[in-house]
Formats: structure tokens, sequence, C-alpha cells
């Protein structure tokens, strides 16, 4: 074994409503970009792995356009998710164990403008029983929402807190979509969308996209200052049907953690896909996360969710809080599919 | 700098992706999907004696195959919990406004999900008490039954 | 003689299959180098944008090189020609698939913009038979007249298209270019 592996350089887009560029133009700059801060040149990498889905934004062949973006001339070896990019992380985690390369580029990237997301996601679920239903993300996170103000494990309030400290965390965040001064009782004086969700409790619709160069130890000590290494990785599903769950805990995410190894030492910051404000409260449960643990500085998927590639910026702020902000110790999540059914949990530590 | 003959700035292209599928249904999903056109609703008995509805093919605990042996659950159930839907999709069920539920039938140990067509969010209740609405014609299809109504008000 | 019942759904066997009909609808903004590229095609000029540093030619532009991952802009923006020569095709025979509307054979060529360069696929042939297209003929633009113009399918991805603007390539009669001269335009 390599031993720990570490990110050596990482970078984002900002995330916009409706794009104007296509993906591989807007992804063109963030992939240049963080092989930059990598300080490697882009024909030593040994992997790349990307993360995105076609049916987002409704176009065959979407991802293989993506690899004009990262100088796929002479052929490189590559492989690809139909995930989100921390899944694109996870498979080159995986490669680089093997030891005979030492670099390898990860990215995600996605558009959720041009589909209607409502029309979309059913599809991914179970085509017997649920896709004919049309039950689309929005309802079943406020499935989950109900489920957990009935088990009294949270309360509107504190959704509406989460959404006014999500967006005044993402002021300073230049990737974020959705910032500002919100008022708890003003978010609550809202009426509900799905019921008992209202608008400000659901992510934004995002295009963005990120990138992480990952490197062995041996080489990110050989041209990485300060590298940020991956102390502990780890993934789990659990059943699909949302009726066969409690939706109210996230045992994928605390089994994550355990094997991540998240609960062995004291964490100063958490990055949490959290699509809806509810799962918020879920998530740190799971992963024993205690008050004094900074969740979400960057204002996290409430602030910008661009599909695809949120769960890959949550392991890029988590890392940026290592290297820019000294901060050393930091967990990040990822998720997929509905109500927290698939989650991806990374240990980070800076020294 | 070239010229542009835009005629406004914004400039959008459409496109639909459409296509008829027919899949194969194999022996769980038949049996689920006949008893529905039946209007029944089927679960399956799980390795450890629990009844899964709607039937999977597998254990979920172990992931082994389940024998066919599939037991009528319901016709009511509980609501475990529900959304109210204010605006729904070309997708939904129901063109007016309803709440997606967990539905735990009679009999059966896990929750179904479907649209229960009560009226108004002020008729639902989590715990509340409800029943199929059957469609008059049936073809074997998880809409075959039309959306559950309050128990109540049947 | 056919047994009139053998249509009839047996009501009592069990189900086997199941229908689903998709349906997803998408509109996405035209990036700027193809609203460059529509406006131009509107005015009867097709083009593209050159790397400056392998001096390869896209059309449509792309805003970046794949090759050499530089940015292009409208600093690198050619007018391409509109004749040239086929490098490859293919002869779609049509299968009756939902949203197949083709009934006869049909052909699509890829063509060999002349200098500067560049090339597009997926393009129709006019006034030739599908069993005499072949790789070398040379090629003119048949233009559709400018009142009638329109780029309603031109998008973000559209391979090269000039739908719209351009009806298809019509051979010019001249000596085909020798296959020694092709070998490295595969598309």
């Amino acid at each position: 074994m390599a031993g720990d592996l570490a990110i050596i350089g990482y970078a984002q887009s900002p995330s916009w409503r409706a794009a104007e560029l296509t993906e591989p133009q807007f992804l063109f700059p963030v992939i240049t970009e963080a092989i930059e801060r990598a300080g490697i040149g882009r024909r030593e990498i040994g992997f790349t792995c990307a993360g995105s889905c076609d049916y987002l934004s409704g176009q065959t062949f979407s991802f293989v356009m993506n690899l004009e973006a990262v100088g796929a001339w002479p052929p490189i070896s590559e492989s690809h998710v139909e995930m989100d990019g921390a899944w694109a992380l996870y498979e080159a985690w995986v490669r680089l164990q093997h030891g005979d390369i030492d670099t390898a580029l990860v990215f995600g990237s996605g558009k959720s403008s041009p589909g209607v997301p409502a029309e979309i996601f059913p599809l991914q679920m179970d085509p017997y029983t649920l896709t004919p239903l049309g039950v689309d993300p929005v309802s079943l996170a406020a499935l989950q929402a109900r489920a957990m103000l009935d088990a009294g494990k949270i309360t509107e309030r504190e959704m509406a807190e989460v959404v006014a400290r999500s967006r005044k965390s993402a002021i300073g965040n230049p990737y974020a979509q959705v910032t500002g001064d919100a008022d708890p009782d003003a978010l609550l004086a809202e009426p509900y969308f799905t019921a008992p969700l209202r608008r400000h409790d659901l992510p934004p619709i995002s295009d963005g996209a990120s990138a992480v160069v990952l490197a062995t130890a041996e080489k990110a000590k050989d041209v990485c200052e300060h590298p940020v290494w991956i102390r502990g990785i780890d993934h789990r599903v659990e059943v699909h049907q949302p009726g066969m769950r409690d939706l109210t805990t996230s045992v994928s995410t605390r089994i994550a953690g355990e094997k991540a190894g998240v609960g062995t030492a004291a964490v100063d910051v958490a990055e949490l896909s959290a699509t809806f404000s509810h799962q918020e409260k879920i998530l740190r449960e799971a992963l024993g996360l205690g008050d004094d643990v900074d969740v979400n500085p960057s204002g996290g998927a409430l602030a910008a969710n661009p599909v695809m590639a949120v769960g890959l910026s949550r392991i890029v702020e988590a890392a940026r809080q290592i290297a820019e902000h000294g901060k050393q110790r930091a967990v990040a999540h990822a998720t997929s599919g509905q109500c927290l059914q698939q989650n991806l949990v990374a240990v980070l530590e800076g020294a | 700098m070239c010229s542009s003959k835009n005629v406004n700035d914004e400039r959008v292209s459409t496109h639909t992706i459409e296509f008829p599928y027919t899949r194969t249904l194999g022996p769980v999903y038949s049996a689920f999907l006949t008893g529905l056109r039946d209007a029944k609703v089927l679960g399956i008995t799980s390795r450890d004696g629990k009844v899964l509805c709607p039937p999977t093919e597998w254990d979920p605990q172990t992931g082994e195959s389940l024998d066919l042996d599939f037991i009528e659950v319901g016709p009511g159930g509980v609501v475990e919990t529900w959304a109210w839907v204010t605006e729904p999709t070309r997708k939904h069920p129901l063109d007016h406004p309803f709440a997606f539920a967990l539905v735990r039938l009679d009999g059966a140990d896990t929750a179904l999900l479907h649209a229960v067509d009560a009226g108004s969010i002020d008729a639902m209740r989590t715990g509340m008490r409800v029943t199929p609405r059957w469609k008059e014609e049936r073809i074997g299809y998880i809409t075959d039954l039309e959306a559950f109504v309050p128990e109540a008000s049947a | 003689m056919s047994d009139p019942n053998q249509d009839v759904v047996d009501p009592d066997a069990p189900v086997v299959g199941m229908d689903y009909f998709m349906s997803l609808h998408f509109e996405e903004r035209i990036c700027p180098v193809v609203r460059r590229y529509a406006d131009a095609l509107l005015e009867g000029k097709l083009i593209g944008h050159r790397c400056p540093k392998c001096a390869l030619v896209y059309a449509p532009p792309r805003g970046y090189c794949p090759i050499d991952v530089i940015e292009t802009t409208d600093a690198d923006e050619v007018q391409l020609a509109d004749r040239g020569f086929v490098t490859n095709y293919t002869v779609v025979t049509p299968v009756a698939y939902y949203g197949q509307e083709a009934t006869e054979p049909f052909a699509k060529v890829s063509v060999q913009l002349d200098e500067p360069g560049g090339s597009l696929s997926l393009q129709d042939v006019l006034e030739i038979g599908v069993d005499d297209v072949r790789v070398g003929m040379r090629v003119e633009a048949v233009w559709v007249p400018a009142a009638e113009r329109n780029v309603d399918e031109i998008g973000n991805r559209s391979w090269g298209s000039a739908e719209g603007c351009i009806l298809g390539w019509r051979p010019t009669g001249e000596p085909d270019v020798p296959a020694e001269q092709i070998s490295d335009k595969v598309f």
C-alpha cells in the first residue's frame, strides 16, 4: 500500500442558475486551475476520472465531450462514473492504491438548468413502482422532513435557521449562488412549496463544476508545500424503497463515517451535502458532530447545488479550510439518490 | 469585433427526448402488477418472516432471492408520513393538489409510496387510515390504484 | 383461416410487461461562440476558430482547442470555405423505430473544407444517388436562399450542423482527391 493519498490541487467554477457557457467550456478553466495549483504538468497525470450524468442536460455523450476540457490527446487513461465527482474521487483513490502511478485528476460537472429536475430524477427511481408516479426529489425530501418533524427530531424553526446560517456563510464564497442575510422568522412566514418544505428549504438549481488533483504521499511531499491528507474515505448505500428505510436516520452515513475514521479525533469543520435543510441534522447526528463543529462554512448545498459536482465541491471546500484557513481536521460528505440513500464520507487532515 | 445579427440577447435551443419502453417484469413484479390489475395489493414474505410491500425480488437485509411467497395486504392502511404537493408536475398521478405518502397497508411490515387524494392539506395527518380508490379499467400498473383516500370518506 | 380471437388478451393471464413512455424537455442557453457561428450562417458564411498553437480549425468554434487545451477567442475566428471534399460517409438504411421519419436509404457525409480547413460531419448530399457517394468526391455547399434561412436547429452541441442554412453538398464535377491525401482525415 502506498500510504495515505493527498489532495495537492483543487478548483471550482462559480455556480450559475443557468450558465451561458457549455459544460466543457466552464469545466476547462476549472481543470486547468486545479492542475496549476497542483504544480504538476498536465501530461504527468496518471489517471483521470470524471463524474457526470448526461441525462441532466439531455445530451448524449456529454461526458465524452467533457474530456475535451482535459486534453485527451495523446490518449489518456480515464474513467467515468454516472455519479457525483466525489465517487470519481473514490475511484481515483482506489486506482492510486496500486502504486504504479502517482497522480490522478478528478472532476465533477453538470448543467441542471436545461432540464426539469423534477421530471428527470423520477427516472432514476424503481421503474415499476415509483417512476410511473413521477415522484420527484422535493416530494421525497418532504416525506423525510415530515417524518423528522413527527418524530420530534427537528422543528420548522431549526430548518429555517439552517437556511439562514447557510446563506449568510455563503456571502464570502465567490462560488456560491444563493447568499445573503435571511431572518428565520421571515422565512417561516413564507408559504409551503411541498409541505412541510418551503422554497428556501430546497437547494437552488445550479450549473457548475469542480476538480481535484490527488497524489501519492511521495509525490505530494515532492511537489506540494501543504498537502491535504485523505486519512479515510468510505461510502455505503441503503435500500432503494423509501418505505423500507428509517428516513430520519442515515445508517449508511454513520457506517461510512466510522469506516473513514471520523470519530477517532476532534473535527474542526464539516462540509456536508445536506441538499435540503432538514438533512443537515440527520447528517450531523450520523457523523457524531457536536455543536463545536463548523458546518458548511461555504454555505453548502443550499447555497449552490451543481448536481454531479456538489459532493466533490464539499471535498474541495473542506480541503480549502485546511489549506487556506488553517484548520487541521475536516469531514466532507457527498450523497447520491434520494433521501440520503447513498453516502460518501472523507476525513481530511492538514498534517 | 465581429458584428452580430442577434435579434435578442437571449438565444435558447430546445429539444425533447422521448422513448417508449416496454419492460419485462419477472416473477415478482409480474405477480404484484397482476394483483393490482385484480384490485389486490400483494406483499412478499422475507426470510425472517416480514411482509414486504411493495414486494422486492431479494431480501433487503441479506440480498438472497426470495421465494415467491405472496400474501395479500390491505386494502386499508396507515399513513406513516406524507408531503402535500401544491403544484403537481405533469408526471404526477393527479393534476390537482394531493399528498404523496408512505402507506403501511394492514398486514405489511413496510410502507408503499403512493398518492393520497385527500382534497386538502387539512385532511392529512400522520397516522390516518386510508383505503385504495381503484381505476375502473386496470391493466397491471402501479396507477391501477389511482390513489388512496381517507378511510373515513371512502 | 386465422383465428379471430388470436389477438384478444386473456384477462386472466398474468401481466408480464409494463410500458413506460419517457419524455423529457430541455431548453439550453446557446453559448456565445455558437451564437456567432449561427449568425454567420444566416449571412451565408461558415466560420470557425483556428488554434493559435496547432492551427487545427474547429467548425463550429468551441472556444478552446482540445488538443493544446488552450482557449480560443474571436481573435482566432476564420472564415471557412464552403467547398471541399468527402472524407467519410455512411449510408443509413432506416429502421422503423420510434421517432424515425426516414423511409429510404440516405447518406451522411463528412466534408473536409478547403483552406483554411475545418470539417463538418453528418452533412447531406444533393444531386447524387446514395450508391455513388464516395470518399474523395469534391463538393460545394448549396445554401438556402437568404430570406429563407433559419438557425432554429443550431444548438450548443449540433455536431457541426449547418441545418436551416445549408441544404446539403453537391458534387462539383472536379476530379476526386486521391486517397493518399486523405488518410489522416477520418472524420
